[in-house]
């Protein structure tokens, strides 16, 4: 966990280079004369409704970049500005409640009408649990690569058809076989910028270096139950702490803390999860601060 | 009145090999019949009969001639398929199709002109389009005014020589109405030639009498009588030729006046494409068998497109060396273009299972369908392309495999493991954006395929329950690996150690289904807790197997 910790430091201080953003054009340095010639002649409620065709496509440029798809997961979208950037690539790593936000996301593309693509390299999903969850199975393509290299071609090619929403699962231990070079997770950012699709990588351990927009590290959960002494117990749901490591955009070290609970104990565990911080946002510790 | 049109590839032998051997188009090359000393050229390209090589020749003497000579021999699915690929250019431009074989076409393009007609340099249509270039009469029947309607026929018969041209073949087109006038027009060097409506037997008189009917012996016998043009003929009372030729005379003197009773047989709709060529020599390898295969598929492909169509099926027949077939299918996820995708579809299936002798020859045959369609909406979420779609699901198909990729499916029962893959079809986005709903939160489990056996110790609880006190994964249970590489593979449970004492046990659940059969499925699942952290889900199947088929998210 040093280690990582160490490397997203790292990771962190690189993408604060101002470089990698581009600058933003000033529309009057692109606004042509003839166009300022047509403004000057048209009374001023009308000419402020005019828009050339660079400023339209600037505008929707900039629109396209502050969409965002929210997980619908309140605490965690607060932590993330709104939720997943669109054309941008998102990392969950860690042993947290990944799987839970890869459902939850899933559902909520899917239930306003987009196409999403679940790349599941270690074949985990369970179709009947994510139905139950609110995913519209209709519009979710069920990927199953074996190995990293076909996970990542799989993400690439589904994101380049269109797809919304692609999410690349490695499941809960570090896949065997050889990492695929960095340089495959830089085409994949492009992918996703290019046809402004959705990426979200969920992993044990960060495998996007630089090239994601943010990166959430989900801790080791806490399982609760229901019941006590020598009753009956039934398991009530998962409890996680989730910690923005890098945002591209956001202060990053800001905390929270989410809770999935069980199928079986929806109805039972309402009181249970209401005593939890939900929206636990925190700003960053001393610590955290220093490194 | 009716007009007609011809396609003709002059030296059509020649013509399809060149198609499927583009590499020869410079090159002195022959085409031969026959076998042995019997061996005579066919056709010949322009660079070998500039040496000297004429049809008719023997190989021998062709070779004494040009010694660097390439030979090749005649090959039946070349031209079978170069005359396929005619009739569907052909059906492009009229759905009244005559197959008159040998690279020779007739199609009724009787109002066909009006979609070639000329609508000025700022309008846009099918007209427009085809009409890059202005009309030069010179080029049509110049010795007599040229309607619209002329130079509508003249642009379509340019835009037939276009698509001829993109398919390989070149051909000439001749547009009359008759089907004797309109082939002797597309026989002529100078392409396209338009004959006006009744002015067929004046576009015959000058030429000569060989071009009427070459096969035909009267011909002959008519020069000998002195006549040398078709006109002088024609000039002739018919009565007076019928009386000394009999039937033949009269029918050409028929034909020498324009006149052809032959009605238009069109043909119908064929149900597939075919593509597939004879190999020189036989081919032991994949790569080199795949290399030809490509130039095949993508001929079979820019088929397809020109119809409208994709491949649904494809299927291939290798002719082995020294005898015998080998028959294989593919059905494709979806309707496709693609060549790279159905190349490498055709790749893992020979790789899978070799065909075990050389390769001489190939056939493919593609079964269309229509490609999947949708109308994009302007306001709601951008849907996916169909056909992006098809592409991208065939060709994951082709590098996971089937049963990879696709649509899951609950399955109705009780058994939490159940599930179908099928064929990934989304629905149309909705016409505005909605917002998404709220996340009900659930907690999602990791499912183990297929579930792991684990050795259990229980102890006594209140009632006949059973509760659990610590697992262990049994060390031998991970089921052999399929794939060869399995060291480069993930195995989501096989290989996953699950053992320790257990904090807290939640259970038992019982599950029964198929109550009525023989056999039924009796299960009671638990949920562990263990010390060493992480939850699980734990069945007993039996009287003593005990697995474990999901772990809580973890």
């Amino acid at each position: 966990m040093a280690v990582l910790a160490r490397r997203l430091t790292t990771q962190f201080q690189l993408l604060e280079a101002p470089t990698i953003l581009k600058p933003a054009i000033s529309p009057q340095i692109v606004e042509s004369e003839a166009l300022r010639n047509l403004r000057a002649t048209l009374e001023a409620s009308i000419a402020a409704k005019l828009t050339s065709g660079s400023e339209l496509v600037r505008a929707v440029a900039r629109q396209r970049r502050e969409e965002i798809l929210p997980t619908t997961i309140p605490p965690l979208d607060a932590l993330l500005g709104g939720g997943l950037a669109r054309g941008k690539m998102t990392e969950i790593a860690g042993r947290g409640t990944r799987f839970s936000i890869v459902i939850a996301t899933l559902a909520a593309a899917t239930s306003i009408g987009e196409a999403a693509a679940l790349i599941d390299a270690s074949d985990s999903f369970d179709p009947q649990l994510a139905e139950a969850a609110g995913v519209d199975l209709r519009r979710l393509l069920w990927v199953r690569p074996q190995t990293m290299k076909e996970t990542v071609t799989a993400a690439e090619m589904t994101g380049a058809t269109g797809f919304q929403l692609v999410i690349i699962d490695m499941g809960s231990r570090r896949p065997p076989g050889r990492r695929v070079p960095d340089a495959a997770w830089v085409r994949l950012a492009r992918v996703a910028e290019s046809h402004g699709a959705t990426i979200l990588v969920s992993a044990p351990y960060a495998l996007t270096g630089t090239t994601s927009e943010a990166m959430i590290l989900a801790h080791a959960p806490r399982p609760r139950w229901l019941g006590r002494g020598n009753a009956p117990r039934v398991l009530a749901g998962v409890e996680t702490k989730l910690k923005l490591e890098k945002h591209r955009r956001l202060r990053p070290g800001q905390t929270t803390t989410v809770f999935f609970q069980c199928e079986e104990a929806v109805g039972s565990t309402q009181a249970a999860v209401m005593t939890i911080p939900t929206a636990d946002t925190r700003q960053p510790t001393a610590r955290a601060k220093a490194s | 009145m009716t007009r007609l049109a011809c396609f003709y590839v002059p030296m059509f032998v020649l013509a399809a090999r060149l198609r499927s051997e583009p590499d020869l188009l410079n090159e002195a090359v022959g085409i031969v019949e026959g076998n042995g000393s019997n061996a005579h050229i066919v056709a010949a390209t322009r660079r070998a009969r500039k040496k000297g090589i004429q049809p008719g020749q023997s190989l021998a003497q062709a070779r004494s001639l040009l010694p660097k000579l390439i030979a090749r021999g005649r090959d039946a699915e070349c031209e079978r398929t170069a005359q396929e690929a005619l009739l569907e250019v052909a059906e492009t431009f009229s759905p009244r199709v005559e197959d008159a074989g040998e690279g020779v076409v007739f199609l009724d393009v009787t109002g066909m002109e009006r979609h070639f007609a000329d609508f000025g340099s700022g309008e846009s249509g099918v007209g427009s389009r085809s009409d890059e270039e202005k009309v030069t009469p010179a080029i049509s029947d110049t010795r007599h005014p040229t309607p619209d309607s002329q130079n509508s026929e003249i642009r379509l018969a340019r835009a037939a020589l276009r698509a001829c041209d993109a398919i390989s073949l070149p051909a000439r087109v001749g547009i009359a109405a008759s089907k004797l006038a309109a082939r002797v027009a597309a026989e002529l060097p100078k392409s396209p030639i338009v004959v006006a409506p009744g002015e067929e037997a004046t576009f015959l008189a000058p030429l000569p009498l060989t071009r009427l009917s070459p096969e035909l012996e009267a011909a002959a016998m008519l020069q000998r009588f002195g006549l040398s043009s078709i006109g002088d003929l024609a000039k002739l009372p018919e009565s007076e030729i019928a009386s000394r030729l009999g039937e033949v005379g009269r029918e050409l003197h028929w034909a020498a006046r324009g006149i052809d009773p032959r009605p238009l047989m069109p043909r119908p709709l064929p149900p597939e494409f075919r593509e597939g060529m004879e190999l020189e020599w036989p081919l032991v390898a994949l790569e080199p068998f795949l290399f030809i295969a490509n130039a095949a598929l993508d001929r079979l492909s820019k088929r397809m497109e020109i119809q409208g169509f994709a491949c649904k099926r494809l299927e291939f027949t290798l002719t082995l060396d020294p005898e015998g077939y080998d028959a294989r299918g593919i059905d494709l996820p979806a309707p496709t273009r693609d060549v790279k995708t159905m190349l490498t579809l055709m790749r893992l299936d020979l790789e899978k299972t070799p065909p075990g002798a050389p390769v001489v020859g190939f056939s493919f045959v593609a079964h269309p369908d229509r490609p999947r369609r949708a109308q994009l909406s302007l306001f709601g979420p951008s849907a996916v392309s169909p056909e992006k779609l098809a592409t991208t699901i065939a060709k994951l198909v082709s590098i996971l495999g089937d049963g990879r990729v696709g649509m899951p499916m609950t399955v109705d029962g009780h058994l939490p493991e159940r599930y179908s893959i099928n064929v990934f079809s989304p629905p149309p986005p909705p016409d505005m954006k909605r917002t998404p709903a709220r996340a009900r939160g659930l907690l999602a489990v990791r499912t183990f395929r297929p579930p792991i056996p684990i050795e259990v110790t229980t102890r006594e609880a209140e009632g006949d329950d059973v509760q659990i006190a610590s697992i262990r994964s049994i060390a031998d249970s991970a089921p052999p690996s399929p794939a060869p590489n399995a060291r480069n593979r993930i195995e989501a449970g096989a290989k996953v150690e699950i053992g320790g004492t257990v904090r807290i046990c939640s259970g038992p659940w019982r599950i029964e289904e198929g109550w009525w059969s023989d056999r039924p499925d009796i299960r009671e699942y638990w949920d562990v807790e263990l010390e060493r952290g992480g939850v699980y889900r734990v069945f007993r199947g039996g009287a003593t197997e005990w697995f474990v088929d999901a772990r809580y998210e973890m």
